[in-house]
């Protein structure tokens, strides 16, 4: 008796969990954020990050609440590698959140296909935005006229801006009495080289190299190279495929030589990121790339010190960094316009939610005068963080496939690069006979996005 | 919603007592038929909703995505064909079908090791149990939690493979960033991963063979290889066809591992599956029209290779009475 009535439970839960997700079905058209029964309005939230952000949020999201009674908001917190996938579930299911993260390389796909709220005339018209005080780099990622993206209407607000500086371990340099990287002239690649190669040694005496110069990961330190060596993935119309040029092959040919010519990184068997990361977290490393989103963990981490430069320059003479950002949209069927976009005001632009944030130690601010004092602040190291600021405002430039229908032409480029990086084929050739199959690929996202217009 | 479960609940309490009672009211005994059916047709009803909502109604809708030209955002074009002509051209498809049949060369080697460690377990010896045990803690544990975990024990430098590989005087590679290893490394991962499961079914298997076989076996003056090749072998083969079946099907939709292990697909796409290539056009690249059409083909060659075992083990099937 008693297994048979477990078996009605069973079957009585499994019934209602189908009529549950049937209704989910059917309520469809009405998009999310409903009011409830006592006149409250709920709006939903979300994002992904860690406990950091949660927090830092959870502060904004209060004085939000408390400008606006009767209004809640509800976070929806995923991890880093399944946001994509989940806002994608929801948009297809018609049960976009009313105000949610996007990555810059989705505001075409997602405006084309009528997900975003245009966000222009709330931002211009809200007194509180004074968009001289935001950073433009930050904002016109999200700008997008039909046609180019940097121009026309804003779908998103900054939720912050990623410069991706270089990093040196000071405690390293002083102790082998070499002179330390100015600040604001950036090394030649020579100089560079150089520098490495002085610190690539075996400093225990057991015969083994435990010290490097560098470990760079492709994926992300390419670019500056290529840029300041007067190169690009792109041509400016975003249309041609631009890296069978000798500038880019020289950049790449380059960076491959640290591991196969210099001899200044970990050898072919070791280089993995992780390792490298952890390497440099350890002390082994003279140079590592160090993000805003990386500080506050290497201040508790470290037992060296450290600070920050431009990265090397090539034949431009000039630095070059790309610049991260995420966006904070609002979906284009929410049922509270204006108290969604007033809700990604406080998120990315309001004094208290900023403060929060830059108080975690997650992100540069948002706004320019608050960023000035976080750059000044000398408590916190390293002690450059000017440079975070010049790059976002004077050098920096967008990734490469940020500004593409999708980035599968990007992607293809990295995925096959191991050969050259291994030296087992020249750069020159590399580049040659990949540009074909890239233009194809980007040819082709040019061709899905005119059918999705 | 609430009165669906409350009217449940009226046709299934009467049941309960209905059953008490009918023996001596035999009058009553079609009514209670009646409502028996009833609530046996609830119990199908769930399965076969779910079935329906969540199997059949997806399967029909790919079918039909994968003949538009569809972001998975706005709205789909019809395109005909040209998804499955595009198929034929890619260069990465390609790729990743050939990963994926690679990996199933794990297959029959897991399941010889499985054979033979159940036949190990089978016998009279103390501390089967904990060995059984041991060996299937890796089917419980989820897949994501032990990719991580092997994640780290193929790492270059720091890895317990390689540690391991050192103390032998091997120098190991960096397995999961050498496109000839990788294949291999992922390989030996799943087949960790479905030992204790394999295991389990052949031991149920072993432990269900009648003694008096192996008695007269015995008794003639057969060998042990003789025993297993006529005995052992022919009474788990049952076993065997059924975990080759659900051993390619779960090795043709390989993802987790992959997606964990390798993110981008493995270096020059060496670690790709099919799978993961089909979740990359669907959720990263804006295709979900064409990762449709790739669906639907991985479906037809599961499909197809299925209904050649099943001939095959028919052919060579045969009845012990």
């Amino acid at each position: 008796m008693k297994k048979k009535s477990y078996r009605i439970v069973t079957a009585l839960l499994l019934i209602s969990i189908l009529l549950l997700s049937a209704c989910a079905g059917g309520g469809s058209e009405k998009a999310s954020g409903s009011k409830s029964d006592d006149g409250k309005k709920e709006l939903t939230f979300m994002f992904r990050g860690g406990e950091a952000e949660e927090e830092a949020y959870g502060k904004a999201i209060d004085k939000f609440e408390e400008e606006n009674p009767g209004v809640t908001v509800k976070m929806i917190v995923t991890a880093a590698d399944q946001y994509a996938t989940k806002l994608k579930a929801s948009i297809t299911g018609n049960q976009v959140p009313d105000v949610f993260y996007i990555e810059p390389g989705t505001v075409r796909s997602y405006v084309h296909s009528n997900v975003l709220l245009d966000l222009t005339e709330y931002v211009e018209n809200n007194e509180n935005i004074n968009l001289d005080n935001i950073w433009k780099f930050g904002v016109d990622t999200y700008r997008f006229d039909g046609e180019t993206q940097g121009k026309g209407s804003i779908y998103a607000m900054p939720k912050d801006v990623g410069p991706f500086s270089l990093g040196y371990n000071k405690t390293m340099f002083e102790e082998a009495g070499l002179e330390l990287p100015d600040k604001d002239t950036p090394m030649t690649w020579d100089e560079f080289i150089k520098a490495n190669q002085a610190l690539t040694k075996d400093t225990d005496g057991d015969g083994k190299i435990d010290q490097y110069g560098t470990g760079f990961n492709v994926n992300w330190v390419l670019q500056p190279f290529v840029w300041s060596n007067g190169g690009d993935f792109l041509d400016e119309t975003q249309t041609k495929v631009t890296v069978d040029t000798p500038e880019f092959a020289e950049a790449l040919q380059w960076f491959a030589d640290h591991q196969n010519v210099y001899e200044i990184t970990p050898s072919i068997e070791d280089a993995q990121t992780l390792d490298t990361y952890q390497r440099w977290m350890q002390g082994q490393l003279a140079f590592f790339p160090v993000a805003p989103w990386d500080l506050a963990t290497f201040d508790t981490e470290l037992d060296f010190e450290y600070d920050v430069i431009p990265y090397p320059a090539g034949k431009t003479g000039e630095s070059a960094a790309w610049i991260g950002s995420l966006g904070i949209a609002v979906g284009q069927n929410t049922e509270h316009p204006d108290l969604a976009t007033e809700l990604v005001y406080y998120l990315t632009a309001s004094e208290e939610g900023q403060q929060a944030l830059s108080d975690a130690r997650i992100q540069i601010p948002n706004l320019k005068d608050m960023a000035a004092e976080w750059a000044a602040d000398d408590t916190m190291a390293p002690e450059n963080k000017e440079e975070y600021l010049q790059i976002v405002e004077e050098y920096g430039h967008a990734l490469p496939a940020n500004n593409t229908y999708n980035a599968e032409w990007y992607d293809y480029f990295f995925t096959n690069v191991q050969p050259v990086l291994d030296g087992d084929k020249t750069a020159a050739e590399y580049v040659k006979e990949i540009q074909p199959k890239m233009q194809e690929f980007l040819d082709n996202a040019r061709q899905l996005e005119e059918q999705a217009k | 919603m609430e009165t669906a479960k409350v009217e449940v609940n009226k046709n299934l309490q009467p049941n309960v007592d209905a059953s008490k009672n009918s023996k001596r009211v035999k009058k009553k005994k079609s009514n209670f038929y009646k409502k028996e059916s009833r609530a046996a047709l609830i119990f199908i009803l769930s399965p076969l909703i779910g079935y329906l909502i969540f199997t059949l109604y997806p399967f029909l809708f790919s079918i039909y995505a994968s003949f538009t030209a569809w972001n998975g955002l706005g709205s789909m074009n019809f395109v005909g064909i040209d998804n499955y002509v595009k198929l034929f051209t890619d260069d990465y498809f390609g790729r990743s079908l050939f990963n994926t049949l690679f990996m199933m060369v794990g297959i029959p080697i897991g399941l010889l090791v499985s054979l033979m460690l159940a036949m190990g377990l089978n016998r009279k010896i103390p501390g089967t149990t904990t060995f059984r045990v041991i060996y299937y803690i890796p089917v419980i544990s989820s897949l994501a939690a032990i990719s991580v975990l092997w994640q780290w024990a193929y790492n270059g430098d720091y890895g317990l493979v390689n540690q391991f590989l050192s103390v032998i005087g091997i120098d190991g590679p960096n397995w999961l960033q050498n496109k000839d290893t990788v294949k291999p490394a992922l390989m030996i991962m799943a087949i960790w991963k479905g030992l204790g499961f394999s295991m389990l079914l052949y031991l149920a298997a072993l432990q269900s063979v009648p003694r008096i076989y192996y008695e007269a076996a015995e008794l003639d003056g057969a060998n042990a290889f003789q025993r297993f090749k006529n005995i052992t072998w022919p009474m788990v083969k049952p076993v065997t066809f059924f975990l080759v079946i659900t051993n390619i099907i779960g090795g043709a939709q390989m993802f987790t591992e992959v997606n964990i292990m390798t993110p981008t697909g493995g270096p020059e796409y060496s670690s790709a599956t099919v799978v993961f290539y089909i979740w990359q056009k669907a959720f990263n690249n804006l295709q979900m029209g064409y990762a449709s059409t790739m669906s639907v083909v991985l479906g037809l060659i599961i499909f197809i290779v299925t209904l050649i075992q099943f001939k095959l083990n028919d052919r060579s099937s045969f009845e012990i009475d």
